[in-house]
């Protein structure tokens, strides 16, 4: 590998945006990776010419909104998107706007709700997320069940590609199946297959009134179980979480035991009487301190402690398993768990995203997570899950001793990346292997 | 012509019933929902995965392509045996493998019809949002092919949204699955959203994971009359802009108003000259709101509004709509369908595109669209046998895709490319968006095996 040209990076971008010193370097990086430079494009031209810069002297470049994940990028380019921080357009009538990659996820939330719409997908860390982030990695939240996954939200994108050249696609239309669908195939895809330099975004008119009903509980297997009394009611709120008792404290300073969490959004009738409902039926199964929140300044701590226990779950993947069931298996899926784990009140994080069966948990020090992840991902398989994405699909193939189906799978990944990278420039840091 | 050692293998592999060869039987095969028609090779029917791996395998031995097929209700051309192929029909997968109402997922093969699905799904009053006009005859596996909408997109998104996990049979004949039950379930890639509205040209799916939803508790279907197709989009605009989601905003103009009437007798004013149907569902407390906001708003402009009373009304209602590509057969023999989708906020100007395409060219053109979505149905009469009409009518195809291209919108918002509106695809995507296609259709299937001609070429 050849040495970055850095003053060549400096002619592109402009000697300010060009940081070389390991020193000033740090606060833009993350992870033991060794980059020789930190660049901060301003625009999508700069973008394109940094790629086809690291392309000519074959140079790993990988790319953050806030900050940088240094994985297998020692000796490359880290590039941060944070200057590139702009509402590009706001349309209200088409329900649309026009984004650049490196403004922050809370920022945009902000932005969208003076306008009086709503961004419904939840910011992956609360404080340095980016919109471009928010669509790279593409997850599902615990709101997925009521408003879809993330990539429901993008309509159309800028990128550059590994290459350097640009690709714009997509448009204003809700509804839209022509050529194929890069769009929606692109999320999630964590810059592998190109840098997201706009992004045209879907939004939606703000719910008509916002409540939370907020329980704590002694038992975590007490508390799960009013989401099953719930779903077969028929009642599925906005969201249906669960967090245990020791991420209940990051969450809500205080709280003792299992803290549920129900957010209510839609419209003012309705959700006065689901609001009640909630509560009654969290009270009933053994429920304390139960509540409905409509101060809207405390429905937002109630909300913003969640995403606070879920960013500290977000940020340590090497730490976490996540897996998910059907939602009606939870029940069974927690106990069979925990003879795995032993009291899941106690464990360092449970959340839990009751629509979604979905389970997240933080490993104790010294866990050998594959070990773990095999043996969770044997328990969600019996009831209709796995353990999520790649490395549960490599599981899942191990449980049906079919190691051709993940071989095929993983040269079709690898084969789709070396189409749109062939040099292997960008990203270096994100496995397809699991 | 497919060799005698070819069908003998087909036949050992499906069974004698299952394979098509004789011309009769080979010409129904080789029509869709377009003008457009071809003859397959050979015509093989596939009950397993096992079988479609092996038919796979066996046209690679023998380096023939093959083109999957539904119900061939499609309206791109998606389903046409434009070039020497094999068509794979997957009517015969037609196994409702499970209906899991307390996890919110069904596991169906391809060939099951969407109606059939949502009777099924109906008896547990849980439903599968995507319902596309030819939902009675069009299987999921179709629906999936090109990602097919239907009226609720407003509200509820497209087949994309409700896909969770697929099996797919690649060109090499290896079986992958995609996704799962559950949302989260991705390897790496969306694979799912690629194979969605790929139109078979990625891969062959033989199993289908699709997320299904309770019936929503409560429903009304309101319906507003104008005196010009103009006025109705301006209903669209302000219902919109008062923060209401309908699940439906479906528009028809005075043509199709009284082709409909023709067939259905549904009591619509004839000299109308729009008529819009708007549904709202959600919980019961909610409804009365809703409606009486829509009815204001509704109010302002419409020569009339009134909301469906009865279950009666509203099927009437329904009927007349889902009857509307039907009905214009009464008035010339053929007709071609478009479906250009708009930015909402243009929606009024593609309407004056319409009508200035129709003055223009010289043909009749009747609209009908899921306005809420800014998709147009402008459904151009003709006759196919006149071929200077039908000329003139692919000219006036071209200029609606112009015109809406120019509105900033797509040339298909739920129909698909398949052939019949390939060749403006450029027109649609720069060209690094083309190539990104072909570096997909490349990583599944760099031989072009899977529905050749469809979509782009390599």
């Amino acid at each position: 590998m050849s040495n970055v040209n850095i003053s060549k990076l400096k002619e592109i971008v402009g000697e300010a945006n060009v940081i070389d010193s390991s020193s000033e370097m740090t606060k833009y990086l993350k992870g033991s990776g060794k980059p020789a430079v930190v660049v901060l494009p301003g625009k999508t031209s700069e973008v394109s010419s940094i790629v086809k810069l690291a392309n000519e002297q074959n140079v790993k470049l990988a790319v953050g909104g806030a900050v940088v994940n240094t994985q297998g990028i020692t000796g490359g380019i880290a590039m941060v998107m944070s200057r590139m921080n702009q509402i590009v357009e706001m349309d209200k009538l088409n329900l649309v706007a026009i984004v650049e990659p490196g403004l922050l996820h809370k920022d945009f939330i902000l932005k969208v709700a003076e306008t009086g719409l709503n961004f419904p997908p939840e910011p992956y860390e609360v404080e340095t997320s980016s919109i471009g982030g928010c669509f790279s990695i593409g997850d599902s939240d615990s709101k997925s069940f009521e408003y879809g996954p993330t990539r429901t939200f993008l309509l159309g994108f800028e990128m550059v590609l590994p290459t350097g050249e640009i690709l714009e696609i997509g448009n204003k239309c809700i509804k839209n199946v022509s050529g194929l669908d890069f769009i929606h195939f692109a999320v999630g895809s964590q810059g592998t297959f190109g840098i997201f330099t706009k992004l045209l975004v879907k939004l939606l008119p703000q719910p008509e009134a916002k409540k939370a009903v907020i329980g704590t509980f002694a038992s975590l297997h007490k508390a799960n179980a009013t989401f099953n009394t719930l779903i077969k009611r028929n009642v599925h709120p906005t969201r249906m979480n669960l967090i245990n008792a020791s991420f209940a404290k990051i969450a809500k300073p205080g709280t003792e035991g299992q803290l549920v969490i129900i957010d209510l959004q839609g419209f003012k009738e309705s959700g006065k009487n689901i609001a009640n409902e909630v509560a009654s039926v969290l009270t009933l199964a053994g429920g304390l301190d139960v509540k409905i929140i409509e101060d809207a300044v405390e429905y937002d701590e109630v909300i913003n402690g969640w995403l606070k226990v879920r960013a500290e779950l977000n940020a340590k993947p090497e730490r976490t398993v996540e897996f998910v069931v059907g939602p009606m298996k939870m029940p069974q899926a927690l106990a069979q768990l925990e003879a795995l784990t032993g009291d899941l009140g106690a464990y360092p994080g449970v959340i839990v995203e009751g629509l979604l069966g979905y389970v997240g948990l933080a490993l104790p020090e010294g866990t050998e997570k594959l070990a773990f992840a095999t043996k969770v991902n044997k328990l969600a398989m019996s009831l209709g899950g796995n353990v999520k994405g790649l490395l549960g699909h490599k599981l899942k193939a191990e449980v049906y001793n079919d190691a051709e189906m993940w071989k095929q799978t993983t040269s079709l990944l690898n084969e789709l990346r070396q189409q749109f990278d062939p040099k292997g420039i960008l990203s270096p840091g994100v496995s397809l292997e699991a | 012509m497919l060799s005698q050692t070819v069908v003998k293998r087909l036949k050992e592999i499906v069974g004698e019933k299952n394979v098509v060869t004789d011309k009769v039987g080979l010409l129904t095969y080789g029509y869709d929902g377009t003008l457009l028609s071809g003859e397959a090779l050979g015509v093989v029917s596939p009950t397993t995965t096992d079988q479609v791996v092996e038919i796979v395998k066996l046209m690679n031995e023998h380096d023939i392509k093959l083109v999957p097929r539904g119900a061939g209700t499609n309206e791109s051309g998606g389903t046409i045996p434009s070039q020497e192929a094999v068509v794979i029909s997957f009517t015969k997968m037609t196994k409702i493998h499970e209906i899991d109402t307390e996890n919110f997922v069904a596991v169906v093969e391809p060939g099951v019809i969407n109606f059939d699905l949502q009777v099924e799904l109906a008896k547990q009053n849980f439903y599968f949002p995507p319902d596309p006009s030819s939902f009675k005859a069009s299987t999921i596996g179709g629906n999936l092919g090109e990602c097919s909408g239907g009226p609720k997109c407003f509200k509820y998104g497209v087949t994309r949204d409700y896909m969770l996990g697929l099996e797919v049979v690649l060109p090499n004949g290896k079986v992958i699955q995609t996704g799962g039950r559950n949302f989260q379930s991705e390897p790496g890639y969306d694979l799912t959203r690629i194979i969605v509205g790929s139109e078979g040209i990625l891969g062959l799916v033989t199993k289908v994971f699709v997320r299904i939803l309770p019936i929503p508790r409560a429903k009304k279907t309101m319906l507003a009359l104008y005196d010009k197709v103009e006025d109705a989009s301006q209903t669209v605009a302000d219902i919109v802009a008062a923060g209401i989601i309908p699940t439906t905003l479906e528009l028809m103009d005075n043509l199709l108003i009284n082709t409909t009437e023709d067939f259905t007798h549904a009591g619509l004013p004839r000299d109308a000259g729009a008529v819009l149907i708007i549904e709202v569902d959600g919980y019961p407390e909610d409804m009365d709101e809703q409606v009486k906001t829509i009815g204001e708003i509704a109010s302002k402009i419409a020569k009339e509004f009134k909301v469906a009373q009865t279950a009666v009304e509203v099927d009437q209602i329904w009927t007349s709509r889902r009857s509307a590509f039907g009905s214009v057969a009464r008035v010339r023999p053929s007709y071609g369908v478009n479906d250009i989708t708009v930015p909402r906020s243009n929606f009024p100007k593609a309407i004056g595109g319409v009508l200035k395409v129709a003055k223009d060219f010289g043909v009749t053109i009747g609209v009908v669209a899921h306005a809420g979505d800014g998709n147009l149905h402008p459904l151009i009469l003709f006759d196919q046998r006149n071929k200077e009409e039908t000329e003139t009518v692919h000219k006036a195809e071209q200029a609606l895709c112009m015109m809406a291209l120019d509105l900033e919108g797509t040339i298909s918002g739920e129909h698909g490319i398949g052939l019949v509106k390939k060749k403006y695809l450029d027109k649609e995507f720069t060209p690094a968006a083309m190539e990104a296609f072909r570096k997909i259709k490349r990583s599944f299937d760099p031989t072009n095996r899977f529905n050749p001609g469809k979509i782009i070429d390599l």
